[in-house]
Parts: C-alpha cells; sequence; structure tokens
C-alpha cells in the first residue's frame, strides 16, 4: 500500500462521521418515532444511540485487532479474492445506491416546494455530479469540506430555539411508548438514521493514532444524538401527538413555522442548506464503494472509478419516481446496511482470530 | 484528466440552462392574501379570493375572485380561469369561515390548506359571525384592504389577549389532540368597521358556541400564561355596592393546573391562577394608595375573575367542549390504559369539578394617589 503521507484528524473524523449520519431522515424523524414507538417516542433515540456506541466498539476492537489496517487487507489476508467477490460486488452495489438514493429523496421533497415541474432527475444529476467532484478530491479533502459545511449547518440548531413559546411539556403525556405500531419496526427505522457511522472502517488506513478514530466516531454519534434529541423532544412539546403520527415530515412544518419581523416563509432557504449534509452523507458512501471499487482495479484512476459507480448508478435511479418508491427502496437498503454495519466487524473479526489462529498451529 | 474538468463544467451549464423551465414571474402571479369558505343550503360551497393588485394601471386595490363548487381546489381552478394571473397561495395570511360551515364541521378545508406545502401553517383560521364572503367582498372605506385590515386586527389584538392567536398550526394541533378542543377568533361586520365578536368554541372541528368579547381576557387568564392585556371589570356585585369600576392594564398571568383523580371518578381540577397589574382607571370607594384598601380591591377583583371563570366553565362543560386543555392534565396523572378506558369528553369532563384558586396583585396605580 501506498505510505500515509496525510492523516485525517479528530475534529474531521467527527465532524465527517456527524455529517454522513445526517441524512435526509432527519426530515421525518419525530413522525417515525411517533408512529412507530408512540408517545415518547424521543426515548428511542437514546436507546439506538446506546446501540450504536455498542457495535462503535465492536469496530474498535477491530481496530485494536487488525493493528489499524484496512479491512480490506485483513479480509484479504484471509481468504482469496475469488472468495470476497461476492462480498465486495454486494458492498459496492449498497453503498452506491444508497448514497444516491438519498440524494433522489431529497431532490423530490424539495420538488414539493420549488421546480415541480422540472424533471427531477435533472436536479438529481446536479447533485450527483457535485458529489462526483467531491469524491474525486479524495477522502482528505472531503473531510476539509465537511466541516466547513459543517459550520454551514450547525447553527440551524439554534433556531429550535423559536419554538419554546409554543412548546409545552403537557403534551408529552406521561406514557412511554404507548399506541405505536411496533417496535420492532420502529427499532430498524430509526436504526437506519443513524446509518453512516459504519463507515469509520474505512478510514482506518486513513488516520493515524493521534486520530483516535473510534473515540471520534464515538464523539460525531454523540454530537447527532444530541441534536436528534433536542429535534424530537422539540417536536413532540410542539404538535400534538396524533398529529405527529400523520405528518410525513415534521421538520419541514417546523421551518415553515418561523418567522423573523422582517421575513417569513423561509423554509426552502433552510431546505437548501440541508443540502451540504446530503452531499457528505451521499459523497461518503459513494467513496466507500470507490474504495471497494479500488481492490478489483488497483491500477485504475478511482476518478473514473467513481465515475463509473455513479453513471450506473444514475441510470438505476430512474427507475423508482415517485417519493413512496424512492422511500421504499430507502428503506431496503437501509436495512440491508444495517446488516453490513453489524456483521461486517465480526466476520472481519471472526477472519483475523481464524488466522492468528491458524497460524499457531502451524 | 482536464477534458474530464471541462466536460463536467459543459454539463453543469447545460444544466443549470435548462432550470429556466419552472420559472415565476412577480407581475404575473396573483397572491391570494385571504380566502373565505361559505356553505350554501345546498350543500355546496361559497369561496371568494381577495388578491392584492400590485400592477400601477389597475383600477383597485384589490381583485375579488368569487366561485362556487364542491371542493376548494376546484374552485381554484375554477377561479383561475376568471383572472389573467397565476393564483398562488403562498402568501395567504388568513382563512376565514362563515358561520353556516364552522357549525357543519371545517376539518375538510384546514386538512387541504395544510396538505398543500406551498400554504404556510401560520395562516390565520378565523369564523365570521355571518357571511364570511360578504365580508370579504365589501370595502371598509376608512379602513386598508379588507384581507389586510382582518389580518392585522386579528394580530393586534392577539397581542392584548382578546383573542387568541389561531393559525393552521394551533387548530390542527388542538383538533388532534385527545385532551383539548379548537378555538378560532369570531369577527362581525359592524357596519363601516369589522370588530371582533369573541373566541369560537370548537367540538372537533365544529363550531359549537362561543365566548363573549368581554369575557375574553378571563378566558385568556384560564388558557395559559400571558404577559399583556387589559381589563376592565364591573366590580358591583362583588362589593355589593352601586357601582365600581376597575381598569387593569399591564397584565401578567400564570397558571398552573393540579389534577386530583377521586375513587369514585369524580376529578377535581385546580387552577391555580396569578395576576399582576396595575391599576389605570377605578371609580369605587377604596382609596389606592391605602393598603389595606389596596388589598380588598386585590380580593375583590380576584373573586370576580374566580367566579366569572366558574361559570364560564360550567357553560364549557354543558356544550361539551374542553377548550381549556383540562383533558391534557387529566391525562397526564393517569395512567394509559385508564386514560383509553375512560370517555373523557363526554363521560369525565362534564361531571369534573373545576375549582379557580386566583390571585391579584396591584403592582401600581398610576401617578396619582
Amino acid at each position: 500500500m501506498s505510505t500515509i503521507k496525510e492523516a485525517l484528524s479528530f475534529a474531521h473524523v467527527v465532524i465527517l462521521m456527524y455529517m454522513t449520519q445526517t441524512g435526509v431522515i432527519v426530515f421525518s424523524l419525530p413522525q417515525i418515532e411517533a408512529q412507530y414507538f408512540g408517545t415518547n417516542g424521543w426515548i428511542s433515540v437514546i436507546i439506538c444511540s446506546a446501540i450504536v456506541t455498542m457495535n462503535l466498539f465492536v469496530i474498535g476492537l477491530l481496530y485494536r485487532v487488525g493493528k489499524g489496517k484496512s479491512i480490506f487487507e485483513s479480509m484479504e489476508q484471509a481468504l482469496p479474492k475469488w472468495a470476497l467477490t461476492p462480498l465486495y460486488g454486494g458492498l459496492i452495489c449498497v453503498w452506491s445506491m444508497l448514497g444516491l438514493m438519498v440524494v433522489k429523496e431529497y431532490v423530490l421533497i424539495f420538488q414539493m416546494m420549488a421546480f415541480p415541474t422540472t424533471h427531477p432527475m435533472l436536479l438529481t444529476l446536479i447533485v450527483d455530479l457535485l458529489i462526483l467532484y467531491l469524491v474525486t478530491k479524495g477522502i482528505y479533502n472531503i473531510g476539509k469540506a465537511a466541516s466547513a459545511f459543517y459550520w454551514l449547518i450547525i447553527w440551524m440548531l439554534l433556531l429550535l430555539l423559536f419554538f419554546i413559546g409554543d412548546f409545552e411539556w403537557s403534551r408529552l403525556t406521561t406514557f412511554v411508548f404507548q399506541d405505536g405500531e411496533s417496535l420492532k419496526q420502529g427499532f430498524i427505522a430509526m436504526m437506519t438514521a443513524f446509518l453512516g457511522y459504519e463507515l469509520c472502517m474505512l478510514l482506518f488506513p486513513y488516520t493515524n493514532r493521534q486520530t483516535k478514530v473510534i473515540r471520534a466516531a464515538v464523539t460525531g454519534n454523540g454530537l447527532l444524538t444530541f441534536s436528534y434529541l433536542s429535534l424530537s423532544i422539540i417536536a413532540f412539546g410542539f404538535f400534538s401527538f396524533p398529529q405527529l403520527k400523520v405528518m410525513l415530515f415534521p421538520l419541514l412544518d417546523l421551518m415553515a413555522y418561523i418567522v423573523f419581523p422582517f421575513v417569513e416563509r423561509l423554509e426552502n432557504f433552510f431546505y437548501g442548506i440541508f443540502l451540504f449534509s446530503i452531499i457528505v452523507t451521499a459523497a461518503m458512501y459513494l467513496w466507500a464503494a470507490t474504495e471497494t471499487g479500488k481492490r478489483y482495479f488497483p491500477r485504475m484512476d478511482s476518478k473514473f472509478l467513481s465515475f463509473g459507480l455513479v453513471s450506473l448508478q444514475f441510470a438505476v435511479s430512474f427507475i423508482p419516481d415517485t417519493l413512496n418508491e424512492v422511500k421504499s427502496w430507502l428503506d431496503i437498503l437501509g436495512k440491508i446496511e444495517l446488516g453490513i454495519a453489524f456483521r461486517l466487524p465480526l466476520f472481519v473479526l471472526t477472519l483475523i482470530f481464524l488466522r492468528k489462529a491458524t497460524r499457531r498451529g502451524e | 484528466m482536464r477534458i474530464f474538468q471541462r466536460l463536467l463544467i459543459l454539463t453543469l451549464i447545460a444544466i443549470l440552462l435548462t432550470g429556466c423551465g419552472d420559472k415565476r414571474i412577480l407581475e404575473e402571479l396573483g397572491f391570494t392574501q385571504t380566502t373565505s369558505y361559505d356553505l350554501l343550503p345546498n350543500g355546496k360551497l361559497d369561496i371568494t379570493l381577495s388578491i392584492p393588485q400590485a400592477d400601477p394601471e389597475a383600477k383597485t386595490k384589490r381583485m375579488i375572485l368569487r366561485t362556487t363548487s364542491d371542493s376548494s381546489k376546484e374552485s381554484r381552478i375554477k377561479m383561475a380561469m376568471q383572472t389573467h394571473l397565476q393564483l398562488v397561495s403562498g402568501q395567504l395570511r388568513n382563512s376565514i369561515f362563515g358561520l353556516s360551515l364552522a357549525k357543519a364541521g371545517i376539518w375538510n378545508h384546514i386538512d387541504t390548506l395544510i396538505r398543500d406545502p406551498s400554504i404556510s401553517p401560520q395562516v390565520k383560521v378565523t369564523v365570521v359571525n355571518g357571511n364570511a364572503g360578504e365580508l370579504l367582498r365589501k370595502d371598509y372605506k376608512q379602513q386598508p384592504r379588507t384581507g389586510k385590515y382582518i389580518d392585522k386586527l386579528l394580530t393586534k389584538e392577539a397581542e392584548g389577549q382578546t383573542v387568541p392567536k389561531v393559525t393552521l398550526y394551533q387548530f390542527a394541533r388542538d383538533y388532534y389532540d385527545d385532551g383539548i378542543d379548537p378555538v378560532a377568533p369570531i369577527i362581525k361586520d359592524v357596519g363601516e368597521h369589522i370588530s371582533i365578536d369573541g373566541i369560537g368554541l370548537f367540538r372537533d372541528d365544529r363550531y359549537i358556541t362561543k365566548i363573549k368579547p368581554e369575557d375574553a381576557l378571563i378566558f385568556a387568564f384560564q388558557r395559559g400564561r400571558f404577559k399583556q392585556g387589559e381589563l376592565s371589570i364591573d366590580l358591583a356585585r362583588e362589593a355589593r355596592s352601586d357601582k365600581q369600576i376597575a381598569m387593569l392594564s399591564g397584565l401578567m398571568s400564570t397558571r398552573e393546573v393540579k389534577v386530583n383523580l377521586g375513587r369514585n371518578g369524580h376529578t377535581t381540577v385546580r387552577f391555580i391562577i396569578h395576576i399582576q397589574g396595575s391599576i389605570l382607571e377605578y371609580i369605587g370607594p377604596y382609596n389606592l394608595s391605602n393598603d389595606s384598601d389596596r388589598k380588598k380591591l386585590e380580593h375583590q377583583i380576584a373573586s370576580y375573575i374566580a367566579d366569572k371563570s366558574d361559570e364560564m366553565v360550567a357553560m364549557m362543560q354543558r356544550h361539551k367542549v374542553d377548550s381549556l386543555g383540562i383533558g391534557t392534565h387529566v391525562r397526564n396523572s393517569m395512567s394509559y390504559k385508564e386514560w383509553k378506558s375512560r370517555n373523557w369528553k363526554d363521560e369525565l369532563y362534564p361531571n369534573a369539578r373545576v375549582l379557580f384558586d386566583v390571585t391579584v396583585k396591584i403592582k401600581s396605580y398610576g401617578k396619582f394617589r
């Protein structure tokens, strides 16, 4: 492998993780909590965050045992490449599709407010090109761009203060998880809202000891938990519970409610700002897919690889064309990705242990 | 790699140019400012739109469109056929409902307004005592454009607590909540002007009864904390004297609700209300600079407010409208099973015992002894 000249810093990984985890699902987050968990569904954020942290500790173990080596290398040392082909192929498909589907959903929601009759794929194409451009610059630059984007987006948390006037604790009710549809489905849906953290597995070769990559990922997840929690609690006290259950995008309604003395109806502007987070999410997944692809074509310029992946997935994303279809695609992809997030580190860990055991046996 | 970048820029330019497709030109848009809904005897809707005219060549300050139809979106299509402007609803500020429609239920129309992402959740919901369309179509000579006039009137009055601020957001929130019923301000035409005519109380989405304008402040005390407001009260009954009038200004009020669930299903709800204000007008026997006199007056005002509150709550209980949201507080003192097994609005609420614990503090009494 090439020698590491540069390494991601702690802060970069924190922000990168936070921005990757914040996806398009944030717009419907309080609704998911209300629909599946029921009253006081915001508590699920804490539970899911704890599960994610545990998963991150498993990944941390992988980092320790693998001595910070790339997970691909660890796998390839234990198994021949042809045996890994189905896994790699699957990873490339899921990762590249997940990123671009998030973009498509973002675009379709955007079209409810502006450009309703423009072809959605045109808008998707523009965003995809931006992402492609970012990915071709490499992970260090994605990290730097994410940090810049982070400051453009994080101030929006302060907007939550606007809702304190209409917020009432009594609307939260004293019941916990009553009147929800299904806890199991709820946890799956909520966990997909946290996805993105698992990509820190791929960051190993781009970090050094000073980065403390796992601690950074845990911090990033903590930051995300904080913003999810504050958003959810505000939503549960601002809207009535049965109302929250029937709203598709509570965050959009929250943003539309904001009125400044000099201007109102700013939701288009606020929604536009979320593009930064979407770009980072999609770019990170595309980058992950490219990294996997590089195992097959190590000589090929990764720019062309990314280009190929984007073109392919762009063609695929023509198929679902309504918001509901895109949502159900994202649902399925999210579930698969959840499986990857939990099982891939365990799989690699097993491979490493097996290899160690067989070596000792020799 | 140069070629790659150039290609990228070229495609970007090409795409950005095609973005000119979905355009909106200001002069060609008709920004609906107020919409009125009335129910006709034949079951159809009578809808009127008021659109301010920006065109300097226009002869009137606003354009009025009217049609009858089965649904509000259908009416929009019909009305679009009557004008050269493209109708948009992004600047809608107020939706006013005639009493006939309010009595029949307005949820279908509220639902339509909420569903449309171009409509702000801050659009006001107002009931007209009479015909909403007539009120909106009428020009009030001494006032601004009628749509704007109603909007400004309601905004100002809401600041002084004589009507609650009710927007699509508030109405929908309380409509869905099983522990509270929605309310909406009522206005009416009084010849040369429009006047506030109280607060409409709804059961689900149907108008049931109203709070008289003179009791609006007391209703505000019961509903929650607020700052700013004026209250004029006739204390003749409390003082058992001929004439005694006090006017409180600069009001600040806080409310606390305590619920006690009795063993045999008798719920007791206690409202603890603290009010602070300055006396700006007083006609009566007391000397305001005397501490004990002032205390007596405070007590009289407090018992006046408590008595009035009792009457108002009894009226609301009789009509089975929980406009104060007592249900949300009772709900929070019960277990989920208990709450779901009981029918709050029909069974518990009309029989609940509601008590008012009011304290009044006179902060100052003007610049005169």
